[in-house]
């Protein structure tokens, strides 16, 4: 089928078959590398980007439903790498292999523009469904609570 | 690429050997990528290249390459701080990048806890012999002798006026001077960077989606291949009807892979090339394979763990003897036994495995997330009938490996697939069949019979140890572990004066493959479980009973290790509160482990709260003692993703298998610990000035028992198999 979906802002006219999962139109047609394929299955969360600014899991996301939509990867979550969430990520040296990082920040931004200040629970219960494997959830937690702090800071 | 004669004839006075860091012949030429991509722009040729791991621009602009494979565990940070902090570079000036597979780097395979170990010492004099060569070069400009000059933040200074000239200016002239035989080391005092808690140098792109790992390159003219495995170890390919994936729109063919009859080699399978890895993946559904499944058929896991209990609780192989057991155990006050079993784990890195690879008719390029860019050349070389020097492996960041990626099999199967079509291809294994065809970790069963004193004392221990080691991936005949495999029991450092080892039959059935912490995952858990329950048995506090258990230990060669395992086990005490674990609450409780492993020592102290089968890790207070510490953030990490890790075998993971093949698929029914599992974790490091040893995997070993004697301690219900809450499937 032949579409125009929205990626960072851009328009890009594609032409893939319908049930083309976006993961991998973002992947191998556009070269969006960014978003990673962990589990193929919606289990990992690592292929996370958003969708209309609603963080979805890009492996089981068809292309075929996404006509006019507008989607965000973390390569275009901000400007030069300066979103609150990547300075904490920074700040609190949260990568190891960092596979996963990508997938953890794009469902984190996501949590953040619908509850600006989650508490631990909420934290908890939005990033379930992300995996990492090297262990660095605590970091992760300190880190979106950091960046709420930054938001709320920038707010008032 | 092309060659610096100039720098060849440096290279040739063999600095590297005089360092260390290899045997003869290591270095025959140096070359250097022409462009190389840092921080986005290029960095040219340099002209100073004091040896495979440094070159400094004219603009003071410095590279530093990392041999040592980086998978997330920070070694691509630690060692080139380290070869920094000797140059007295500017961390700031210097970009790290991933070398190439090359012995001029040293030995590059990693596993085993091993890079620190071996290559603090080689990395830190590339360092030194650097700043011997740029304080030569300012000493010839300013005509004074060396020894007036030291070096500083990328400068070199002239102590008598305090002048000043960057590394940059003197990189010219610092390519003229003579390498020193044996450059002088700094001293622990005077460190920049080495101890300290420096970030990753690669944490920028992470967060922005920018760092390219083994699923990631792209190359003109990929095509892209999806594999399917026989499901049986030792099954081979019967039959395959290629006709419905052929007919699909963006295929280009189909591959029979053959088995690779190296270690780590292929087992072999069928891969499908399309334009995409979708594409890829839909075709290899409508392939019709049937296997020949071989004699591995009716491999079950259950039955099989039920046979190794009953091996190891029957006499076996004795393996180990000192004292007189038999004596002990007659005159026991009191005797306890306890049979410890453990399941298969699969590795299960997030990147599932992945490279590219590019067979040309006279040179073939791979890009590959691997631990052992080595063995890729070589085997590459010998399928391919060339020279393994002429296999070009780039190694990528790996998204993970857990030692699963020091076995390059889904690089072999990409090597075929692009020599039998043309085509450079990506080849990215599904989940599933990263899930399925996996070298895991061995599944296992201990007995302990241990006697106690009048005094409370241990006076006899009797160990029988069943599980189908790694060695049987080299020698099929192999049915049950050699003395060395069960070393780490023989050698623990409690004082066992009465002992006896015992090796029962365990034939492999699969792949079984170094998983993070190998066998230290079990002996670990066998011996820190059964001190806490000989501890209860003759009614003394755990901690006073391990500290008992290791000065009984009157090998002198050993009193290091009793030594190291007390002062860790005591700080894990203080830290986590055990002297006051009787005013927690009703259901809390905390449990103590020390492992020692790979050279280094971990203790933890788990606090958790537990009601019948209801199990939450509160708290984790982790005490390491590793030697001096490269990196205390690095440190840091390691602990708190080993807590992750043992959490998650020590709880949920298990892989089974039934008639033959894995039943597990995806992370569904493979459960790993998630972000709403995760305890606080405090990492305590001992400060120390002895040589350091790794912490890859360390880390890993105590937490299990830890787990169990916390549960114990709140719940009064003792653990005894890993996982303690496997999932059905």
């Amino acid at each position: 089928m032949s579409t125009s979906i929205t990626i960072n802002g851009k328009k890009h006219d594609v032409d893939v078959e319908g049930d083309m999962p976006l993961l991998w139109l973002l992947r191998d047609n556009l070269e969006f590398t960014g978003t990673k394929y962990g589990c193929g299955a919606g289990l990992c969360g690592a292929c996370t980007v958003h969708v209309d600014g609603v963080a979805t899991r890009s492996c089981i996301t068809p292309v075929a439903s996404l006509a006019g939509k507008s989607i965000t990867t973390i390569e275009g979550l901000s400007e030069n790498g300066d979103h609150p969430l990547q300075k904490a990520w920074l700040n609190n040296n949260v990568p190891q292999c960092g596979y996963c990082q990508a997938g953890q920040i794009m469902n984190a931004a996501s949590l953040l523009a619908t509850n600006a200040s989650p508490s631990s629970d909420e934290i908890d219960n939005a990033m379930q469904g992300n995996i990492c494997r090297c262990g660095t959830y605590q970091r992760i937690k300190k880190a979106i609570s950091d960046a709420a702090d930054e938001l709320a800071t920038e707010v008032s | 690429m092309t060659t610096n004669n100039k720098i060849e004839g440096l290279s040739r006075r063999n600095f590297l050997k005089t360092a260390g860091i290899a045997t003869g012949g290591l270095v025959i030429g140096i070359t250097i990528p022409t462009q190389t991509m840092a921080h986005g722009k290029k960095v040219e040729q340099a002209p100073f290249n004091p040896n495979a791991f440094i070159h400094v621009q004219e603009n003071g602009d410095t590279l530093i390459y990392c041999g040592r494979c980086e998978m997330g565990q920070g070694i691509s940070t630690a060692l080139p701080a380290a070869v920094a902090d000797e140059m007295e570079a500017d961390w700031a000036r210097v970009t790290v990048k991933q070398a190439d597979g090359d012995e001029k780097y040293g030995p590059q395979a990693t596993g085993g806890s091993a890079s620190i170990r071996r290559m603090f010492i080689p990395m830190r004099e590339a360092g030194a012999a650097a700043k011997f060569m740029l304080i030569a070069a300012a000493a010839k400009v300013w005509k004074i002798p060396a020894e007036q000059c030291t070096a500083q933040n990328h400068f070199v200074i002239n102590s008598n006026n305090q002048q000043k000239i960057s590394f940059g200016e003197l990189a010219s002239l610092a390519a003229n001077i003579t390498p020193p035989e044996k450059p002088t080391l700094k001293n622990k005092s005077q460190y920049n960077y080495i101890g300290k808690a420096l970030p990753r140098h690669n944490q920028g792109d992470i967060v922005e989606g920018k760092l390219t790992y083994g699923v990631d390159t792209k190359i003109p003219n990929l095509k892209y291949a999806a594999i399917v495995h026989c499901p049986v170890l030792g099954g081979k390919l019967k039959f395959v009807d290629k006709t419905a994936a052929l007919a699909m729109k963006g295929v280009s063919s189909v591959v029979e892979i053959p088995r690779f009859d190296v270690p780590y080699g292929s087992i072999g399978g069928v891969a499908v090339v399309a334009d995409n890895n979708w594409t890829a993946q839909q075709a290899l559904k409508k392939l019709k394979v049937e296997w020949d499944l071989g004699v591995n058929n009716s491999y079950d896991t259950q039955a099989y763990k039920a046979q190794l209990v009953k091996n190891v609780e029957n006499p076996a192989q004795v393996a180990t003897e000192r004292g007189d057991l038999k004596t002990a155990f007659a005159n026991a006050k009191q005797k306890h036994s306890a049979t410890y079993t453990g399941g298969h784990l699969s590795h299960s890195p997030m990147e599932p495995n992945a490279s590219v690879v590019y067979v040309e008719k006279d040179k073939c390029e791979v890009w590959a997330a691997t631990q052992s860019p080595a063995d890729i050349q070589k085997v590459l070389g010998q399928y391919l009938k060339r020279e393994p020097t002429d296999i070009i492996v780039h190694v990528t960041m790996a998204g993970g490996a857990f030692g699963r990626k020091f076995k390059c099999d889904y690089v072999h199967e990409a090597a075929v697939i692009s020599k039998e079509t043309g085509f450079p291809i990506q080849l990215t294994w599904s989940r599933e069949e990263d899930m399925r065809t996996g070298y895991y970790h061995s599944i296992n069963a201990q007995h302990i019979e241990a006697s106690l004193d009048e005094q409370g004392n241990v006076s006899g221990w009797l160990h029988r140890i069943a599980f189908p080691p790694i060695g049987s991936l080299f020698n099929p005949a192999t049915d049950r572990p050699s003395k060395g495999d069960v070393a780490a029991a023989d050698d623990y450092p409690f004082g066992l004066t009465n002992y006896r080892s015992e090796i029962g039959e365990a034939k492999a059935h699969t792949r079984i493959g170094w998983y993070r912490a190998v066998y230290a995952i079990f002996y670990g858990f066998s011996f820190s479980s059964m001190a806490d329950e000989l501890a209860y048995k003759a009614g003394k506090d755990p901690l006073t009973f391990l500290n008992q258990l290791f000065d009984a230990n009157a090998n002198t060669e050993q009193q290091e290790q009793v030594t190291r395992s007390k002062n860790i086990l005591a700080i894990a005490a203080e830290k986590s509160g055990y002297h006051q674990r009787a005013s927690l609450p009703k259901g809390q409780g905390i449990g103590l482990a020390v492992h020692y492993s790979f050279q280094s020592y971990v203790a933890m102290a788990v606090r958790v709260e537990s009601e019948g089968d209801n199990i939450k890790v509160l708290q984790v207070d982790c005490v390491i003692d590793c030697g001096q510490v490269l990196n205390k953030d690095g440190a840091t990490a390691q602990m708190e993703g080993a807590v992750v890790m043992g959490m998650s075998l020590a709880l949920s993971t298990e892989v089974t298998f039934k008639n033959g093949a894995v039943v597990n698929s995806n992370f569904h029914d493979y459960p790993v610990m998630r972000i709403s599992d995760m305890p606080q974790v405090h990492v305590h490091i001992v400060d120390s000035d002895i040589k350091p040893t790794g912490l890859g995997e360390p880390g890993v070993a105590p937490f299990a028992p830890a787990l169990a004697n916390a549960v114990f301690a709140a719940s009064g219900k003792r653990y005894r198999d890993i996982p303690f809450k496997p999932m059905s499937v």
